[in-house]
């Protein structure tokens, strides 16, 4: 059994067993149990454990749409309307509204992305460069104590264009993320690394390119997976208080007219969406990260 | 030995804050000569490899590495020199063939000349067909040999073994030990061996320079092969560097 040495432990706990690339799929003994080492490098599977997940939010699903129905018996539609009446809402929305979900999408994808590019210029900044660095995490933390609602309300008073807006208010809100993230991999960088490629007199730029960058691409996934979530709830914020256009915009023209059918199918919508979004990164992680042996504790 | 001297340390002392790691150091190395230093842990080898490496100023005294300041001149000695650590050191997104390349990369390289020169260097140290493995896919040996091909495969002038076997156990140690020995030899490597080992020194060394604490030379020993084929003198040899090295003498040895 190789255990890497740098094995991280980040957002999956699967249970595979595999030693040496073997999957063991018999159920172990007792004996067989203890012996396990505490740790175990695999590329995770859809194990027992797995499933088990699955079936409890099919269970948590039924049980919400359970009470959805039962809770729309006794109130009005403007209240709780039945778990069908928001499958039609969502039926009618999915084929006359995907403008509105592409135009959301496309705002999230360029916005996160620039976000992306400039705060790991930050981040990478304020590990390279110490002279710099103190002024960087000033305006990066003073940046973070800023609610996400006076980006929003100062974002319309300092930007006529609405595409602007949002851009600058997911910019603010997320940049902090990415620069705070890749610092901290800048500075987790192993010193035994550095001295390694420093014996070989490598250029700032060598350095950068053959270590430093490789090494923070784990650290950018695990923000982009951390901020994803709280990155669609922003956009549709910033759409619901700057925009005529996207979900958000959507959303309140929905309240506007007493549709919450709408709103919670565009609710689903959201939920689906974001775990799209999470799949997909998972997946390019998975890609980029091949290299990593990950661990999992027994 | 009457090469070229290498490298040349001359008067170098070396202090961190009021701590005197090394003391009026003097040594010399010669073109192809494999030299050792020998010490126990604290004796100042690292930091005389340090030194010599140029990623510290000395105190005091002067080094010459092929005639330049390592540290004034930190760029000229590129590719001139290479280091095989103790561990590793090998970077987990790459695989073993882009490790072995990566100094060769740094030398500005093509992709393609540099993998090439990597796989030749991986197939010398015996590690064909592991080329596009990662490295939690290779044991403890088989890094080290990666270790030692990226090394190799810049084809420095000089090479510094900084207790690379050291931490493998002891048949592996001994197949690498000799692995590089046969390359050293093959391609006249000028190479130093830091070490604390008595037997890597005696087995690998044309001399041995036995370091105590604040980095003094004890004891300087010349090994040639006649002394090697002699068991009684390789015998007296372990003892004298044992007992310089502040070592209790094992007298089965």
């Amino acid at each position: 059994m190789q255990t890497s040495s740098r094995s991280e432990i980040l957002a999956d706990h699967k249970t595979s067993i595999v030693i040496e690339d073997v999957e063991l799929e018999r159920e172990p003994s007792a004996a067989a149990t203890l012996a396990k080492p505490l740790t175990r490098t695999a590329a995770p599977r859809l194990g027992p454990e797995g499933l088990r997940d699955i079936f409890a939010t099919c269970v948590v699903v039924l049980v919400l749409l359970a009470a959805m129905e039962i809770t729309s018996r006794f109130v009005p539609d403007y209240i709780m309307p039945s778990p069908v009446a928001v499958w039609n809402a969502a039926k009618e929305l999915f084929f006359s509204d995907p403008y509105h979900v592409a135009v959301t999408l496309a705002r999230l994808a360029v916005s996160v992305a620039i976000a992306m590019v400039a705060g790991v210029l930050v981040g990478l900044a304020m590990g390279i460069f110490p002279r710099v660095r103190p002024f960087l995490k000033a305006i990066v933390v003073i940046d973070t104590g800023i609610p996400a609602l006076s980006w929003m309300l100062i974002a319309v008073f300092w930007f006529r264009n609405s595409e602007v807006r949002i851009l600058f208010i997911l910019l603010v809100i997320l940049l902090p993320f990415y620069a705070l993230n890749v610092y901290e991999g800048v500075r987790a960088l192993p010193k035994e690394l550095v001295d390694m490629i420093e014996s070989f007199r490598p250029s700032r730029w060598q350095v950068l390119r053959f270590l430093i960058l490789p090494h923070i691409v784990a650290y950018i996934f695990l923000t982009t997976k951390s901020v994803i979530g709280y990155a669609i709830r922003m956009v549709i914020f910033a759409e619901l208080v700057a925009s005529a256009v996207g979900i958000g915009a959507r959303m309140n023209l929905a309240q506007s007219t007493f549709r919450i059918d709408q709103v919670l199918a565009w609710t689903f919508f959201l939920v689906i969406l974001n775990l799209l979004l999470q799949a997909l990164v998972n997946g390019f992680e998975k890609i980029a990260l091949k290299w990593r042996a990950e661990a999992s504790i027994r | 030995m009457t090469g070229e001297i290498l490298i040349e340390v001359r008067d170098v002392s070396k202090m961190f804050g009021s701590y005197l790691a090394v003391d009026h150091l003097f040594m010399n190395v010669r073109r192809g000569e494999i030299v050792a230093l020998l010490g126990q842990t604290g004796a100042g080898k690292s930091t005389i490899l340090n030194l010599i490496m140029g990623t510290m100023a000395p105190s005091s005294g002067v080094i010459r590495v092929a005639g330049v300041d390592p540290y004034a001149s930190f760029k000229a000695l590129k590719g001139l020199l290479a280091v095989s650590f103790q561990t590793d050191r090998l970077l987990p997104w790459r695989t073993a063939v882009e490790n072995a390349e990566l100094g060769l990369r740094i030398l500005g390289k093509s992709r393609a000349q540099a993998r090439e020169k990597a796989k030749e260097w991986l197939t010398r140290v015996r590690l064909e067909g592991s080329d596009h493995k990662y490295v939690h896919q290779l044991s403890g040996g088989m890094r080290q040999r990666v270790s030692l091909a990226r090394a190799l495969a810049i084809d420095p002038e000089i090479v510094f073994l900084d207790e690379s076997f050291s931490q493998l156990d002891h048949v592996t140690s001994r197949t690498l030990r000799d692995d590089f020995l046969q390359i050293a030899r093959e391609f006249n490597k000028t190479c130093v061996l830091i070490t604390h080992r008595i037997d890597d020194a005696l087995e690998m060394a044309d001399r041995a320079l036995v370091l105590r604490p604040p980095a003094k030379v004890a004891l300087e020993v010349v090994i040639t092969k006649e002394v090697r084929a002699d068991p009684s003198q390789i015998a007296s040899l372990h003892a004298q560097i044992a007992v310089a090295m502040g070592e209790a003498v094992n007298t089965e040895n």
